[in-house]
């Protein structure tokens, strides 16, 4: 069955900004990374996904069913953790995450057991009966992905779960995602504007630029489309550019330094022979990753040169 | 439930996927309404959110138990007096609700966990229902408890309980009225001001400023106007509707040379009076968080 699936789906606020235009896409099961910039439209796909916003026009189902319509019915089967603060400081985890499942519906020996299963399964053990006022902020979005999987969701939406958490507290956390994914068997839709940071754990991807879609599909060919060969040279050789350019290469040149567009291995050996025909040095060599502003904006760009 | 297992993992069932039922919105919404009543209560939560829930709930038993004491010490049972228990206690009701409203509404919004919510099988309307019912339900346990405290005093006190039991018995339909339209009257007020708060600490001062300018004004109305507004300005002191409407209920007179005297108003004007405010609070809440839906 089709997880999401999204036909021509606009979202247009009072103010007159477009957070989603016209967005049609199919979602399949699995982990699905959300990438782009902030105030692209993320959280208002989400939004809407959970009945929280209604849509301009178009429309949205999640496990085949209509979004505006049976909205009571979809939360039943979705799990959301929110992007901002959301935890009431003034109760213990465990009373908390068990509430919200019987909110969910689960009668209260069901919540009970789920709520302490799932508080382990994001680390929480014994700190679980403390007052959440005393926890650190990794440990708080550990309760938020708790609180989300407490009723056993067939989707669990996650908006920027790695916000706020320092380096290792997010690797952490997105190793707790793809454990959840994988492991439970759970669909995932995990939004991120970090691309570097969610590709690794998802098995597909999109990317919304302005509330457009700029990329749905497998999350190798859109990675390496972001991956660019940095090329630095002792001197500027303005010929380097063009003989790349000539074996079919995307090249920006900006004095010695060119960024490469990388295509696959074959690109590494055009660079070397260009450099030993027109002998000339090459001080630095290295992969780079553009970041997701840079490569909307680059193709924006395009788009603008064509149109 | 049959799991596949592998030999290997004999303690270590996998995930278990959640196969038994799923309850209907309206467990929800009794869910709510019992977690936010102990809320309200302060249990299940840290040890400052007690405080004051014990202060009013030791404030208006200690009243009720002194006076019942008074009586037996004196022999006097006229002391157990419902609508005098209710005046004593009037303001330590409204701190209550002033401090409790707030809590039960303002914070879940300034925290955040609203979304909690409102991404779950309910509506912004059931979240106003049982919000609101949670209030006036913690409401009632301290205006109802120490009023049938007293009516169970003045039955045991008596030499002969019986007797005073069937003359009381008449009593106890407009106590638990009474004190049920109190209570909604409360909890209308403060999470009608909370609705529209951003922050605990504002609401708790605006309900507060709510019941300690009201009457100020009501006094001022009252040295200043003439007519009727000079009698209908005792209104706009909320204590004093309770008040009003509590001598009322209880057919007793009211003292002479008090407000409520002064102002010889029909005795259901303060019913309506409280009416009228339940139905603008519920509203202002209803309005509030219906909107919180979209």
């Amino acid at each position: 069955m089709t997880l999401i699936s999204a036909h021509e789906l606009t979202k247009r606020y009072p103010g007159g900004v477009v957070a989603l235009d016209s967005l049609t896409v199919d979602l399949e099961p699995g982990i699905i990374g959300f990438v782009g910039a902030n105030g692209a439209g993320k959280s208002t796909f989400i939004r809407i996904l959970l009945g929280l916003l209604p849509p301009t026009s178009g429309s949205v189902t999640v496990l085949g069913m209509d979004v505006t319509r049976q909205r009571m019915a979809v939360r039943r089967l979705v799990g959301y953790m929110p992007e901002h603060d959301c935890l009431p400081l003034d109760v213990s985890a465990t009373d908390l995450v068990t509430h919200l499942g019987q909110i969910s519906g689960l009668p209260l020996t069901a919540a009970r057991e789920r709520a302490a299963e799932m508080l382990r399964h994001v680390g929480l053990y014994e700190e679980r009966y403390r007052l959440i006022g005393t926890y650190s902020t990794g440990m708080k979005q550990r309760v938020k992905l708790a609180q989300a999987l407490v009723h056993d969701p067939k989707l669990l939406l996650l908006d920027e779960p790695t916000n706020g958490l320092d380096p290792v507290g997010r690797e952490d956390m997105l190793a707790l995602v793809e454990r959840t994914g994988r492991e439970f068997g759970i669909a995932v839709m995990v939004t991120s504007h970090l691309l570097g940071e969610i590709e690794r754990v998802c098995d597909f991807l999109i990317a919304i630029d302005a509330g457009r879609l700029h990329y749905a599909g497998p999350v190798a060919p859109y990675t390496e489309q972001t991956e660019r060969l940095l090329v630095e040279l002792d001197d500027d050789v303005p010929e380097f550019a063009e003989r790349l350019r000539a074996e079919g290469l995307d090249v920006h040149a900006r004095g010695p330094e060119l960024s490469v567009g990388l295509r696959d291995d074959t690109t590494y050996d055009i660079v070397r022979d260009v450099a030993a025909e027109l002998a000339a040095p090459i001080a630095r060599l290295e992969v780079s990753r553009r970041r997701l502003e840079e490569l909307f904006r680059e193709t924006s760009l395009i788009a603008a040169d064509r149109g | 439930m049959a799991e596949p297992r592998t030999a290997g993992a004999i303690y270590d069932l996998g995930y278990q996927p959640y196969r038994g039922a799923r309850l209907s919105r309206a467990s929800a919404i009794r869910n709510l309404f019992v977690f936010s009543f102990r809320t309200a209560f302060g249990l299940g939560r840290g040890s400052r959110s007690k405080v004051l829930p014990m202060i009013v709930v030791s404030v208006v038993t200690m009243v009720a138990l002194g006076m019942i004491f008074m009586a037996a010490a004196t022999a006097r049972p006229s002391i157990i007096n419902y609508a005098a228990h209710l005046s004593f206690t009037a303001f330590f009701l409204a701190l209550f609700a002033a401090a409790q409203a707030p809590e039960l509404i303002v914070t879940d919004r300034q925290h955040g966990a609203l979304s909690l919510y409102l991404s779950r099988p309910m509506s912004g309307t059931d979240y106003a229902i049982a919000k609101w019912c949670a209030l006036v339900a913690a409401m009632l346990v301290v205006t109802l408890g120490p009023q049938l405290v007293l009516f169970g005093g003045k039955v045991l006190l008596s030499p002969t309980p019986s007797v005073v039991l069937e003359a009381e018995y008449r009593k106890l339909g407009p106590i638990v009225g009474g004190m049920f339209a109190t209570s909604c009257f409360m909890a209308s007020i403060g999470l009608g001001i909370g609705a529209m708060s951003s922050r605990r600490g504002y609401a708790t001062a605006s309900v507060i400023a709510f019941f300690l300018l009201l009457p100020a004004a009501s006094q001022i109305i009252t040295t200043a106007a003439t007519g009727d507004v000079k009698r209908y300005a005792v209104l706009a002191n909320p204590l004093l509707i309770v008040n009003g409407f509590a001598l009322w209920l209880f057919d007793i007179e009211a003292r002479r040379r008090s407000p409520i005297a002064r102002a010889g108003l029909p005795g259901e004007v303060y019913l309506y009076a409280i009416l009228v405010v339940c139905v603008i609070g519920m509203t202002i809440v209803w309005l509030r968080y219906r909107k919180s839906e979209a």
